[in-house]
């Protein structure tokens, strides 16, 4: 634990009834807690855990002494272990469901820890959750946690909403910039190095080429004036949180927007995207990815047409290829790439002579642009590799471990899995090998995505005893040369690059499997792939995603499995296979030692592990800048401040990488200072314990629990105008209405119900569908079935219709609504669905908040429902018949049903089928005379005939 | 209005209170005439509709309750029609919500004329449509459509059904079984064997 954490914790326990913590991204939160859970005592009462992730989980909770509580446990068994004093992870929906049903004590509960305090809003259940406890354990802590400060500030006082809604008063701040941060981070700062590494020239072109785009995207945006300007910048367009600000600006009137603007808005996702992958993806990759871009957008996207665009892809393109044109016995030559390899030149030449019917020729040149990080990261390996050396006794062998700063674990950090992979493939293979693989795997999707005919077509023509790459196609026919433009004939040439490829994969694999040499090889293979299961099963456990890239072994099978080479990481249970790994890994090794190299640990970022504590690494390699990784580094180094860290930093120069990095400093910086002036003006009442009574005795007759004593009867014949209560279906406590409903002093019980979600009476029943879920349900037919069953067993069978309040209230712009009556279209399936069921009732709702006061308006004259009888709607009896069925006592309704499934049988016959013949058995064995008759049909008649007399396939 | 509507039995017909409504323009699916009838619109035998804009509401908040007090019970389906054309909707819509649901009509809610327009146009088309539409896409094939059939008796799963049809061969045969055949079936267990032969043996209508 860092000393700041220990001033984090005692000014938290400062007040008795908790407070919000928000600090800077990547300053350790989960230390921070588990140290703060060390202080706990059982005696106390248990602390719950509530809105953890599983990433956040696991860092916490390191040596998994907590047990999380959720809805598999049986109910007597989680108030066992509410009442045990211990700490739990829970789910706000269990924990508020067994709130609301008394099976938890309030009294048991210590205090809450909240973790992602950002994302809660004042009808969230976590929100519901404190209230309930608050409002009958008033020694009751609350602990919120956030370390995303932006998201702190998105909205009008956000921080003084959240500390209102979970009753609290403290905010503690602590950015980077606060002292007793900085002194403690600063005091001992590691080594740092940073390599400013230029971009390609072509890259540079790229880069300016996207921004010039986005800024003209950006200035279209202005022109619709539905933005604020303020925020329409291309510093915030770097950020996938622009897109919040924009949708967020945006959603209330989405609909009334032009197919333009949308445009624009997804326009701008994408150049973000473009941005992100120049530094990320290699030459190849890249231009993969504008290629299938292209081929997805092309029609309605804003940006492909601007200008720039165009170089976007042309630069894309040089960095990979070069394609010409020559007439024949001319060179090209005009490539001007430094790394660009021209291959046999002169075979070509002959080729030509050879090729008399020529006379115009197309070379496809490879050039194949590798990343300049590459080239960088290779060099710090061999610059630490030949430091170690000359630290090392000559001739000593080097053990692991008995030079700690010496032989150190280097830890390269990249943003995702797939780099991390790459830069592996590039270090043990070397970096052309990587390059042309993923040359060839692009030439090969190509092959895929055009049509194969043409490149069969192309079979003959294919000039033999080329180098692989240098597929050179002599356009034969002159007609064809006419009417071909340019990229047509690149396309042809790429695809017979390709298709030269696929033969030389071919032959290869012959030569392997047929070649001795190879047979060494294979066998390590084998070797290799008998282990995997127990590696795989090792790393599952300890949750790393460490790489070795010692072994010598190719990567063929590139699963997302990772050697784990660390040692001190593993559960006992797999130490032995462990050891025999070692082992393994050192066999393997010894011919390794003529490489250059040291051995390297790749760590993907998005993995959220926290692997500097497990790996213990001296040097750390940050190929892809990271604010959040940054401070865990300085974290790191501070906790062990003896060890000597050397950290490396990998930015490409002038490039949007370290524009964003630099923003995302300035930008969390900018969220505190917006934080501490929102602290110093916030209005929070000296004692909100008394808004909170306020609440429960205004609205309420009783505190909640004096009121949850009184017996269903006795309050609804005494207090029945009072006391409204609904019965809630469990499931619907994923949403915030059962929060709202409460807010507004309805007595929520939940059950499971079998019908409808809400159950406001007697007679109405409402089965509640946000609009996502009504187009889902429509689609899927579960949407007619619970109306169907709504129907069947209440009076009033009500479908919400739940529009979000930050959503516009339609469901479509007048635009969008066609010509045609289309069956697809949402109209149509309403319309269907009223025609069928015209007793259902249909309830259109703004907001959570809308509802609640139409529920409240619904009950106005109604009876409270009854709770044991709700629970029993639509579940069957022992003898089959269903309970309140209005149907069942006269109809055998399962055989009805049956009936009305059967093909042929349809709205308008199945009854006089009914009328016709008296139960199911004898309809089986009734000629199709008889059926016809009955069916109104001769054709009908047929096809239910045929189907029940249809033999069923046997199975094989 | 049931002899009104005789004549023109697939055109909407289209009360003479709705001249000069916009929305006439967006009916171009279907045909439509004028004609005396109490509703709005009579789009069917059984089914009728009111217009009413929620800035007329707001003018005029007893008009609803007096024109669905008008249509008596004639319709199984009364669709009150809402465009909703004002910015601040939480306070009309409840009202409406809440005449439209104690008087028995369905609200359907539209934001736009074209959008009103294709509400009515669509119920008249589809006024003998099956629901089949909406009932989730439902494969056509023997198996499927087996599956389907057979689970509508409760607890019987694909596996059971599986398992009758190898056993009898077809669907008559199984409907036909007796109680000690369905019982020899692997899976299927004494209360499955009731519920399915009192699915096939029972009369469809219960002596009363």
């Amino acid at each position: 634990m860092v000393r700041f954490h220990e001033h984090i914790i005692s000014d938290l326990m400062e007040d008795p009834s908790g407070g919000l913590v928000v600090l800077s991204a990547g300053l350790g939160l989960p230390k921070l807690i588990s140290s703060l859970l060390t202080l706990h005592d059982p005696s106390q009462g248990s602390v719950l855990i509530l809105n953890a992730s599983s990433s956040q989980k696991n860092s916490i909770d390191i040596n998994s002494h907590f047990s999380s509580i959720t809805s598999d446990l049986p109910a007597h068994h989680r108030l066992s272990l509410y009442t045990s004093g211990g700490i739990f992870f829970i789910t706000a929906r269990i924990l508020i469901v067994d709130l609301l049903t008394q099976r938890l004590p309030t009294t048991s509960v210590a205090g809450i820890i909240l973790l992602n305090a950002h994302s809660i809003s004042d009808t969230s259940t976590e929100a519901f959750i404190v209230r309930i406890l608050r409002s009958s354990n008033r020694s009751l802590y609350v602990r919120a946690f956030s370390d995303r400060p932006h998201a702190m500030v998105s909205g009008f006082a956000k921080a003084e909403r959240t500390l209102k809604c979970l009753f609290l008063r403290k905010l503690h701040l602590w950015p980077r910039f606060q002292v007793y941060v900085s002194q403690d981070l600063e005091k001992d700062p590691p080594e740092v190095i940073d390599i400013r590494v230029p971009m390609s020239p072509h890259m540079i072109g790229i880069q300016k080429a996207v921004i010039e785009v986005m800024d003209a995207c950006l200035k279209e945006m202005r022109k619709t004036n539905k933005v604020d300007v303020e925020d329409l910048t291309v510093e915030n367009g770097l950020f996938k949180s622009f897109d919040e600000i924009v949708r967020r600006q945006l959603d209330p009137i989405w609909h009334t927007l032009g197919k333009r603007t949308k445009q624009l808005v997804s326009d701008l996702k994408t150049l973000r995207k473009l941005l992100d992958y120049l530094s990320r993806y290699d030459a190849v990759t890249y231009l993969k990815y504008l290629d299938s871009l292209r081929a997805s957008e092309s029609f309605r996207s804003v940006w492909i047409f601007a200008e720039s665009s165009y170089k976007i892809f042309e630069y894309a393109k040089k960095r990979v290829y070069h394609f010409g044109r020559s007439d024949s016995g001319k060179s090209i030559g005009m490539s001007t790439a430094t790394s660009a390899r021209k291959r046999k030149l002169e075979e070509r030449k002959n080729g030509d002579d050879s090729s008399a019917s020529a006379n115009s020729v197309v070379v496809l040149q490879e050039i194949l642009e590798e990343p300049p990080k590459w080239k960088v990261l290779r060099d710090i390996l061999v610059e630490i590799q030949e430091e170690r050396q000359k630290q090392a006794v000559s001739g000593e062998e080097l053990i692991a471990g008995c030079d700690e700063d010496l032989n150190g674990i280097i830890l390269v950090a990249c943003k995702d899995e797939r780099s991390c992979m790459q830069l592996q493939d590039c270090i043990t293979k070397g970096h052309h090998k990587v390059m042309h693989e993923e040359w060839e795997k692009y030439l090969l999707s190509k092959v895929e995505l055009q049509a194969l005919p043409k490149s069969s077509k192309k079979k003959p023509k294919a000039p033999k005893g080329f180098g692989i790459l240098d597929g050179v196609i002599p356009s034969v026919s002159g007609q064809k040369a006419e009417v071909s433009s340019i990229s047509k004939q690149e396309n042809d040439a790429l695809l017979a690059a390709a298709y030269e490829i696929s033969k030389q994969a071919n032959k290869d694999t012959g030569v392997e499997h047929s070649g001795a040499s190879e047979e060494h090889g294979k066998g390590r293979k084998n070797r290799r792939k008998k282990k995997k299961p127990i590696i795989g099963k090792t790393d599952q456990e300890s949750e790393t995603s460490v790489q070795s890239k010692t072994s010598p072994s190719k990567h063929k099978d590139k699963v997302n499995e990772h050697l784990s080479i660390s040692g001190n990481v593993h559960g006992n249970s797999t130490e032995s296979e462990y050891l025999d790994r070692v082992v393994l890994r050192k066999h393997n090794q010894e011919p390794e030692n003529t490489s250059q190299l040291p051995s390297v640990h790749f760590h993907a970022l998005e993995s959220e592990q926290n692997i500097l504590d497990v790996l213990q690494p001296s040097v750390i390699i940050v190929y892809h800048p990271d604010m959040a990784f940054v401070r865990e580094i300085e974290i790191y180094k501070s906790e062990n401040p003896s060890k000597r860290l050397k950290v490396y930093f990998l930015f490409y120069e002038d490039s949007t990488e370290i524009r964003k990095f630099e923003a995302s400093v300035r930008r969390e910086n900018g969220a505190f200072e917006s934080l501490i002036r929102q602290k110093s003006l916030m209005m929070i009442p000296v004692s909100q314990d008394e808004q909170l009574l306020s609440i429960g005795s205004s609205v309420e007759p009783q505190s909640v629990t004096a009121q949850n004593l009184i017996t269903r009867k006795a309050g609804g014949k005494k207090e029945a105008e009072k006391e409204m209560q609904i019965i809630v279906d469990m499931r619907e406590f994923m949403s915030s209405l059962p929060n709202v409903l409460h807010q507004k002093g309805m007595h929520i019980i939940p059950v499971t119900l079998e019908v409808g979600d809400y159950i406001l009476s007697p007679l109405i029943c409402v089965e509640r569908k946000s609009i996502q879920d009504l187009f889902g349900s429509f689609s899927s037919g579960r949407l007619y079935h619970q109306v169907e069953m709504m129907s069947r067993y209440y009076r009033i069978p009500v479908l919400l219709i739940e529009f979000s309040q930050d959503k516009s209230f339609s469901f479509q712009s007048a635009s969008e609504i066609g010509d045609d009556v289309t069956p697809n279209s949402i109209i149509s399936k309403l319309s269907l669905l009223v025609l069928h069921f015209p007793r259902l009732r249909i309830v259109w709702s703004r907001s959570l908040h809308a509802t609640a006061e139409i529920f409240t308006m619904l009950k106005a004259n109604q009876d409270e429902p009854d709770e044991a009888k709700a629970i029993r709607v639509g579940v069957p009896s022992e003898d089959g018949i269903i309970e309140n069925d209005v149907r069942a006592e006269n109809f055998n309704t399962s055989a009805v049903e049956f009936l009305r499934r059967l093909p042929g049988v349809t709205d308008s016959n199945y009854r006089s089928i009914m009328d016709g013949c008296k139960s199911l058995a004898e309809l089986a064995l009734l000629p199709i005379e008889k059926l016809a008759d009955l069916m109104g049909g001769q054709k009908a008649a047929k096809t239910l005939r045929d189907f029940l007399d249809a033999k069923y396939p046997t199975l094989l | 209005s049931a002899s009104s509507a005789g004549g023109s039995r697939n055109s909407i017909l289209v009360s003479h209170r709705q001249k000069g409504n916009p929305l006439l323009k967006h009916i171009r699916n279907v045909r439509w005439a004028f004609a005396d009838v109490v509703c709005d619109y009579l789009l069917g035998q059984n089914a009728c509709a009111l217009y009413l804009s929620l800035r007329y509401h707001l003018l005029h908040p007893d008009y609803l309750y007096f024109r669905i007090r008008e249509l008596q019970k004639n319709f199984k389906l009364r669709v009150v029609l809402c465009h909703v054309d004002v910015e601040d909707v939480v306070k009309p819509l409840l009202e409406i919500t809440k005449t439209a649901l104690l008087h028995d009509c369905t609200l359907l809610c539209a934001w736009s004329l074209e959008e009103c327009g294709r509400y009515l146009e669509t119920i008249k088309v589809y006024e003998n449509k099956p629901a089949d539409l909406i009932q989730g896409q439902m494969d056509m094939d023997y198996l499927s459509r087996l599956n389907h059939a057979l689970t509508a008796v409760r607890h019987v799963n694909k596996t059971d059904v599986v398992t009758l049809g190898s056993t009898f061969g077809s669907l008559s045969n199984i409907m036909d079984a007796s109680m000690e055949d369905l019982a020899r079936c692997p899976g299927i267990g004494e209360r499955k064997v009731k519920r399915l032969y009192d699915t096939f043996h029972e009369p469809f209508k219960r002596a009363v």
